[in-house]
């Protein structure tokens, strides 16, 4: 009885197998779709886009570099990502702390105000940052593009990091306290590795979102601090040519880039900690 | 070693912020050098808050806590100097082996080569020196255990502390750890309180019982004091298992008193004398009462048989009393003695130490 069933099995679980493996193939083809269809036409040698393309060049990655109001916007998303990510982590970090940690009254009413940014959407959001921005003013400013980029970059953070703060058993800090470390020495050594995975996505989800972030610039950006994707919304408006693919390409390489450098800077640590 | 107290607890009380009631109501206890107190009692009595009272991770409403005549009630945790086991273990999951025990030690800034030695000789008293480079994750459960234990008892505390330390284990890991447990005590002679639900844990491993309920403690005594005689209704049940007979003091009879038991008439029980005339409760262990077949028109208790399941080295009968008296427990063993199916009428005896009274709370 076993031995014919084991002759059977595999071949049943073979064809499940297959059929998994064929739903697997056809869902990440459906979502990356799209992200083909850009990469094969950002090598297109057309002066518009079109699909399927003819030529093949990679004289629209040149162009990208070669535009100024392109190389402007990299710079200004750049520089507003980072000091977005920066900040945010400042604010989130021990907001997530008080959050989890402390018991106080109005808890749950601090957690809901932080975290219904979330909710709401862009479009209301940033026309709310205009009106907010436009008297102070702080409207076509790196400080306001940032202002602005925090109040829907620090709910992620502080999300992801009480996410992490709640899956570290405090009792091992306690473990620590009794063993003669002070509270923050018991922090620093026992809770913080255990959340450093928490606190190094939280910063990079933070840059991302900021570096992406569309709708709400388009409320607080003007002629002068004009970030990426707002510069390529004005450009489609006028123009269409591979070297908006090409532009995409470059994005969506450098989202893989950074998460790829994070995994592996996790991996590797954890790799030498267990060695 | 022994006699002189180290470990005193007075008056300890907690109150959790928000809480409607008392955690912990009025402790006193007094452990002494080198002695394992178990404190047992029913899941939410507050054990756990006792232990943590003593460790420095919660502050008390009210009470005292002195080590060797020093005040510690005041002291933070991290300079207490007590060795917690956790129930949990609450190992540090990104350290190895060595690295979690180590830890207390680099606190303490020992060198590194005494570090190293002192390790070395905890994970061997704990028979974990081939795992030092272990990762956590990679234990078992007795393993982690073992790991919590030496990390605790590495820097040599005054005081250690073991919540619940073995109710993660299956049966057999755990009356392993418990020799274990035991022997490492006997080799540190460290002060020991620890915290069990488990009633046969508590009466092998401590030297005295400090049996808790609600916030309070019932009794403190020897393992032999608090089976043998409990001086409470709740400790008797709690501890092992007992037949509580409701009945009316009849006055003295030498040493007991007598005591007038539904089914069972007149009954010489020791313990704290009861008044003539008031009411009085005794307690029965199942395993002290002897069953026979009853022969007819004999004198003395007679029962029916109700049930008898056979439970490998025992039976568990239960017997009603006369007609319709009230229904007693007995526990008999297999093999030696003929068993009885239900129906049949038996005669029941024991020896005169085993009825005891016991005092209503009031
Ligand atoms: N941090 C806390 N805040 C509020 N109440 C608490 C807290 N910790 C414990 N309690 C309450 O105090 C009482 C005693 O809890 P404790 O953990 O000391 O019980 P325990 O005897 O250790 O129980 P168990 O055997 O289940 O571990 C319980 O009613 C519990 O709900
Ligand atoms: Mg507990």
């Amino acid at each position: 009885m076993t031995v014919r069933r084991t002759g059977r099995m595999p071949w049943a679980h073979r064809l499940g197998r297959a059929g998994w493996a064929a739903v697997l193939v056809a869902l990440y083809l459906f979502l990356l779709a799209p992200i083909l269809v850009v990469l094969v036409e950002s090598f297109d040698d057309a002066t518009y886009l079109r699909f399927p393309p003819q030529g093949f060049t990679f004289d629209a990655y040149g162009q990208v570099f070669a535009n100024e109001s392109f190389r402007l916007g990299i710079q200004v998303s750049g520089v507003t990502a980072a000091v977005t990510a920066l900040l945010a982590m400042i604010a989130g970090v021990p907001a997530a702390l008080a959050l989890t940690r402390l018991r106080f009254r109005g808890r749950s009413a601090i957690e809901a105000a932080f975290l219904s940014p979330l909710l709401v959407p862009h479009i209301v959001l940033g026309l709310a940052l205009l009106l907010i921005l436009a008297p102070i003013p702080l409207t076509d400013t790196y400080w306001g593009l940032i202002l602005a980029h925090l109040g829907v970059t620090v709910p992620y953070v502080v999300r992801t990091v009480s996410a992490a703060l709640m899956s570290a058993d405090p009792r091992a800090e306690e473990a620590a306290r009794t063993l003669g470390a002070s509270g923050f020495t018991a922090f620093r050594r026992i809770t913080l590795p255990a959340i450093r995975s928490g606190l190094l996505s939280g910063g990079v989800i933070a840059f991302l979102l900021s570096f992406d972030e569309t709708v709400i610039s388009l409320f607080v950006s003007g002629q002068n601090t004009v970030p990426l994707p707002v510069a390529v919304l004005q450009y489609v408006e006028y123009r269409s040519d591979p070297s908006i693919a090409s532009l995409s390409v470059l994005l969506v390489l450098l989202s893989v880039v950074v998460v790829v450098l994070v995994e592996r800077g996790l991996g590797l640590r954890r790799s030498l900690r267990s060695g | 070693m022994g006699d002189t107290p180290h470990l005193v607890l007075s008056g300890l009380a907690k109150t959790y912020p928000g809480a409607d009631g008392a955690a912990v109501r009025g402790i006193d206890l007094t452990v002494e050098r080198g002695r394992i107190l178990a404190v047992l009692g029913p899941s939410g009595c507050g054990k756990s808050t006792t232990l943590r009272l003593i460790a420095g991770l919660v502050a008390p409403t009210a009470g005292r806590i002195e080590v060797d005549g020093r005040d510690l009630t005041d002291v933070p945790v991290h300079r207490r100097d007590m060795g917690v086991v956790f129930q949990s273990y609450a190992l540090f999951p990104h350290l190895d082996v060595a690295r979690n025990v180590a830890f207390g030690l680099e606190m303490r800034a020992v060198g590194k080569a005494e570090v190293k030695r002192r390790v070395g000789e905890a994970l061997e008293l704990v028979r974990l020196g081939h795992l030092a480079g272990r990762r956590i994750a990679q234990l078992s459960g007795g393993q982690q255990q073992r790991v919590a234990l030496a990390r605790a008892l590495v820097v040599e505390p005054s005081v250690l502390l073991l919540d619940e330390p073995l109710s993660n284990l299956d049966a057999r890991l755990r009356s392993t750890m418990q020799d274990e447990i035991g022997r490492i005590q006997r080799e540190t002679g460290i002060t020991t309180v620890f915290v069990t639900h488990d009633q046969q844990e508590a009466l092998s491993m401590a030297d005295s019982v400090a049996v808790m309920n609600e916030g309070r403690i019932e009794q403190t005594g020897t393992p032999q004091d608090i089976y043998e005689r409990p001086a409470r209704p709740f400790v008797a049940r709690f501890v092992g298992r007992a037949n509580m007979v409701e009945g009316t003091s009849r006055g003295r009879d030498g040493e007991r008193t007598l005591v007038e038991l539904p089914g069972l008439g007149k009954v010489p029980a020791a313990g704290d004398p009861v008044e003539t005339g008031r009411p009085a409760t005794v307690m029965l262990r199942p395993h002290r009462i002897a069953l026979a077949a009853a022969a007819p028109e004999s004198g003395g208790a007679r029962g029916t048989v109700l049930s008898a399941a056979y439970a490998g080295e025992t039976v568990a009968y239960r017997v009603r009393l006369g007609d319709d008296g009230p229904v007693l427990d007995v526990e008999r063993p297999t093999g030696s003695e003929a068993s009885h199916g239900p129906g049949a009428e038996v005669a029941l005896s024991w020896d005169p130490e085993a009825p005891r009274l016991v005092a209503d709370p009031s």
